[in-house]
């Protein structure tokens, strides 16, 4: 009871709203830390493969000999065809695949983002198992053109090559899809969503042809003229679009196949060298949880990802020994890996961090880091909303000099005692929370606009577009202040409140990201964590005194909104490309067609989640200059 | 002298019944299903196989297949099971025969089989019509663990259950030796709960131990035989070439390598009478062949004088019993007659006694009636004529 009674009584204790600012930073330090221990043996784990039926390289693979001389030989066709218009590429494709007896299909799309016109034509063949019964089936695809833009000869070639192989055995359980897409992105996307009847009709033909689920999905990038090109490494390329990723077992099972079977060395996330240090480990950890976080389309394969339809990206990398017909190979022997599958790849993670191509954590690991994250700003918005329905603390008596105003003092009796107590402490506070309320939700409402300009702006127009919100979104932070210093001087309470409602809305956000796309959750809480630690500066209360004069108070908010004005997303944003060389409007013209083709999820976090917060952030540290 | 003579022959002769058997029947089981364990339904095939060579008819086999390997799409070779990469031998074949398919092959069909729990309309074909002269042997093989067997993915039978079938089947007289192999990882302890008598049990693992495949044949693309089949395959194959093979099962125990079978197999002994040395002593023969062209030849100048005797034995017991009727029928009738006549008077005694006994009853209960009822009558009298006053 004594006990009981003594934690009651601290929770009156001032000294307990000092806590939160040190237990908020000690979560940013440990969600830090935790991240950074992860590519450590002790943290990691080597990758396996969990589902029995797969097998990875179980099968003698045959597709060598005279199959090469059809490659060579599909591989000018298909040389023949840069130049020639859409459809006559398309008739052309179609027809080999006719000669090795498939069904046949076209899909003609049309997009529109930032006032360009995306629009080509998808090939298709159906192989039907001989002895399947037509329920399930997996996708191998080769892009016209590569993520790079450039023409995918080897790749389209080895598909044709490997169509007509695969049609001559008579093991498949499943149907198999041979698909030409016209782009990288785009193409798999329409043909994905027609295949689920998911597409709008105006713009994209319905399939013709369809065959079952589709149980698993391959890409092949192989760009090599018609000459050839030896490679060194398979870069395998995971990511899917908002940061979904395919079953790990499908990772390890191309991993498997391709290192253990074939001998071609797999590498991750361009990480081209790769000796297994910490240092390296953790790059390809960062730069996969970059590629998560953005949430682009990193090769056709991302678009299959979001229809729960597990596909790998193999690119062909370096100067090497290994040939087409190896690549060949390990696609047979992946394909005969997935059509050992009696369900969809199911056993293994969905969630996980890769760090080399056998090494990996998984989402019971490094989700806490993200989630610490995440709780930092949830601790301190519930530290303000306490302190907001706090009376102004009362000065000790014993340092308070006869000069000093005497504060109030009520008469309390009780239990026929008789004692003096501040007035102030006696008072009960109400919060006012329809101007804070107001201002979150406002500031939430004009994160839409942002949203809406990038996402509609012509091409040309969009490097203003950037800069003049760039120019209005630094300015508007002040612009608020000033004129809410006009119309409504909030109050200390009301300023409060604006940061833990705006806080409090991002760690919820936050944390629930986290279990969605855990590297966006986590770039987002790094680049917002300073808004933990920011408070009003205001002017000193009547009766306290002031350790502040007002030109300190005030140099201070200018110098806190300047840095704070260095967190901007859009400046934050504008300095990413900087750092890596990119060009900011091809970044937006990406975005914008995530956007209308991909279903690009990362802008309506950017805008809706991580802007607001910066904004409300802003505006209560710029009210200091106009207080 | 003659009397105990008489007494030892038939039990000596029981005895020597008793340590024979006189069918032989084979319950094979594989309790997986699914491409990946196309080496399970391989180690079932590959046996029915060797006791089929070795002589237990189709009849006497019951084989439980949970899938169809043969017909599998995947199968690079349609209509075939192999267990070697070597290919040389196709167990599929064209002529097996499979009792229990698919999903038949559960866990209580099982049991039932074992226990001959089966509804009147089960055809024969998937009965274990077996009695207590047949010899069982029971293999199993499939996903294991410590004391269950996986079956199909969906339910598994614990080493409890087996226990307690191979219990019911030992009262129900239903076998008279048994021989359980087990096939699967940690296979020994699925025999650790026995309590039947006449049980011989091995297993390929102990606790904690998985059993491992052979190989695989990598144009199938799977594992076609586990280790522990494919060596006790081994030696039935290249051992066991004729019917007439003295083999003992201690020649097949002594053949397992711990080095080639990758895990440390098991044998139970303790629950055969006469221990480890009979168990061992047993012919190979006696459990994965069939026994009429085995041992009748052998037997019949052995016991022809035995028979001879007990003809005599029978003999003279006929004919002491019809010189004792003639006995009774001439010199001493009077005694027969004078015992049935006791017989009748004290029946008819008893019956008179229960005669009396009921009229006894009846008479009291009357009394008793008659008596309540000039009760009533007196008090009423008594009642009225105290009113008048």
């Amino acid at each position: 009871m004594a006990l009981l009674s003594s934690i009651l009584a601290l929770r009156r204790d001032a000294r307990i709203l000092k806590l939160p600012p040190y237990l908020s930073a000690l979560c940013i330090l440990v969600g830090v830390v935790w991240l950074l221990v992860l590519p450590l043996n002790e943290y990691s784990r080597n990758t396996y493969v969990s589902e029995n039926a797969l097998l990875p390289g179980q099968v003698h693979t045959y597709f060598t000999g005279s199959e090469h001389n059809i490659f060579r030989a599909y591989r000018h066709e298909v040389a023949a065809l840069v130049d020639k218009p859409v459809q006559e590429r398309s008739q052309k494709l179609g027809d080999i695949f006719r000669s090795s007896s498939l069904k046949v299909a076209t899909q003609i799309y049309e997009y529109h983002a930032s006032g360009r016109n995306i629009s080509n034509q998808n090939v298709y063949a159906i192989l039907q198992g001989p002895r399947a019964d037509a329920t399930e089936a997996i996708v191998l695809i080769a892009a016209w053109t590569n993520m790079a833009g450039e023409i995918n000869h080897s790749g389209v070639a080895l598909v044709l090559t490997l169509a007509r192989y695969f049609k001559r055995w008579s093991l498949w359980s499943k149907d198999i899809i041979f698909l030409i897409s016209g782009d990288s992105t785009s193409g798999p996307q329409a043909w994905v969503d027609a295949y689920h009847d998911s597409h709008s009709p105006a713009s994209i033909e319905p399939l013709s042809i369809k065959s079952g689920a589709l149980q698993g999905a391959v890409a092949v990038d192989y760009p090599a003229g018609p000459w050839g090109h030896r490679y060194d490494k398979l870069h395998v390329v995971y990511d899917g679009v908002n940061g979904q990723l395919p079953n790990l077992d499908l990772f390890n099972t191309a991993v498997s196949i391709a290192s253990g079977q074939m001998g071609i060395g797999c590498t991750l996330q361009r990480m081209w060298k790769h000796d297994d240090s910490y240092q390296e480990r953790l790059q390809t950890m960062l730069r996969g949880m970059i590629s998560q976080g953005l949430g682009h389309a990193s090769g056709p394969h991302s678009s299959f990802i979001p229809y729960h339809i597990d596909a790998v990206t193999l690119q062909t990398v370096g100067d090497g020994w290994h040939d087409e017909m190896s690549l060949g190979r390990t696609v047979e022997s992946l394909f005969r890996s997935l059509n050992n599958l009696l369900e969809h790849l199911h056993q293994s993670f969905f969630f996980y961090l890769l760090m080399q191509a056998n090494r990996f954590v998984s989402i019971g690991t490094y989700l806490p880091s993200a989630m610490l994250i995440a709780v930092n700003f949830t601790i301190t918005s519930i530290a303000l909303w306490v302190q907001s329905g706090r009376s102004a603390p009362v000065p000790n008596p014993a340092s308070i000099s006869s000069k000093s105003p005497k504060p109030d003092m009520t008469v309390a009796k009780k239990d026929g005692a008789v004692t003096l107590v501040p007035t102030s402490s006696l008072t009960i506070i109400e919060r006012r929370l329809f101007l804070p309320l107001a201002f979150v939700g406002g500031a939430h409402f004009i994160g839409l606009l942002p949203l809406y300009i990038f996402n509609n702006t012509r091409q040309t127009l969009l490097p203003t577009a950037f800069n003049s919100t760039a120019i209005f979104t630094i300015l508007l932070p002040l612009l608020t202040a000033f004129a809410l210093s006009l119309f409504h001087r909030p109050t200390p309470q009301e300023t409060t409140l604006i940061q833990c409602l705006s806080l409090l809305l991002l760690g919820m956000f936050l944390s629930a990201l986290a279990t969605l796309n855990f590297s966006l959750s986590f770039l987002i809480g790094i680049f917002a964590s300073p808004l933990s630690f920011i408070r009003p500066i205001h002017p000193p209360q009547p009766n306290t005194p002031s350790t502040l004069t007002t030109t300190n108070r005030k140099a201070m908010s200018a110098v806190v909104s300047v840095l704070l004005a260095a967190l901007n997303p859009v400046v934050v944003i504008r300095a990413a490309t900087f750092y890596w060389g990119e060009d900011i409007v091809d970044v937006l013209v990406q975005a914008a067609e995530g956007w209308h083709v991909w279903g690009l999820w990362t802008q309506v976090v950017v805008w809706l989640v991580w802007w607001p917060a910066w904004f409300a952030g802003s505006v209560v540290v710029t009210a200091g200059l106009f207080s | 002298m003659s009397l105990t003579f008489r007494l030892l022959i038939p039990l000596l002769l029981a005895s020597f019944a008793w340590g024979e058997h006189t069918s032989n029947w084979a319950v094979l089981v594989s309790t997986s299903r699914f491409w990946f364990n196309y080496r399970h339904l391989a180690n079932v095939l590959s046996l029915y196989r060797t006791v089929k060579r070795l002589g237990i008819p189709d009849s006497q086999i019951i084989l439980m297949l949970p899938d169809d390997m043969a017909c599998n799409p995947r199968n690079a070779f349609p209509g075939t099971v192999y267990n070697n990469a070597d290919r040389a031998l196709d167990l599929y074949g064209d002529n097996i025969e499979v009792d229990y398919r698919g999903y038949e092959v559960t866990v209580e069909n099982f049991i039932r089989l074992m226990t001959d729990r089966v509804s009147e309309d089960m055809p024969r074909s998937k009965r274990l019509l077996t009695d207590d002269r047949s010899n069982i042997l029971v293999y199993m093989t499939g996903h294991g663990g410590n004391e269950f067997l996986k079956f199909q993915d969906a339910e598994e039978i614990s080493a409890f259950d087996l226990a307690d079938a191979f219990e019911q089947m030992w009262e129900k007289k239903r076998y008279h030796e048994i021989l359980f192999m087990i096939d699967t990882c940690q296979a020994n302890t699925m025999y650790s709960k026995f309590y039947s008598p006449n049980i011989l049990a091995t297993g390929s693992s102990e606790i904690d131990q998985s059993s491992y495949s052979h190989h695989a044949d990598n144009d199938v693309g799977v594992a076609v035989i586990d280790r522990y089949t494919y060596y006790n395959l081994d030696f039935l194959e290249t051992q066991v070439r004729e019917p007439t093979s003295k083999l003992t099962m201690g020649d097949l125990f002594d053949s397992y390598d711990e080095e080639k079978i990758h895990s440390h197999p098991g044998v139970r002994y303790d629950l055969f009478p006469g221990g480890e040395a009979v168990a061992r002593s047993r012919l190979v023969m006696d459990f994965f062949g069939n026994v009429q062209n085995v041992e009748v030849e052998g037997g019949i100048s052995r016991n022809e004088t035995a028979w001879q005797e007990e003809l005599a034995a029978i003999e003279r017991m006929i004919n002491e019993a019809r010189r004792s009727h003639n006995e009774s029928l001439t010199a001493r009738p009077q005694p027969a007659a004078e015992e049935a006549k006791i017989g009748e008077t004290k029946q008819a005694i008893r019956k008179e006694g229960a005669m009396r006994v009921d009229g006894e009853s009846g008479w009291s209960k009357q009394l008793v009636g008659a008596t309540a009822l000039l009760g009533c009558v007196g008090i009423w009298a008594a009642g009225s004529w105290l009113e008048k006053l």
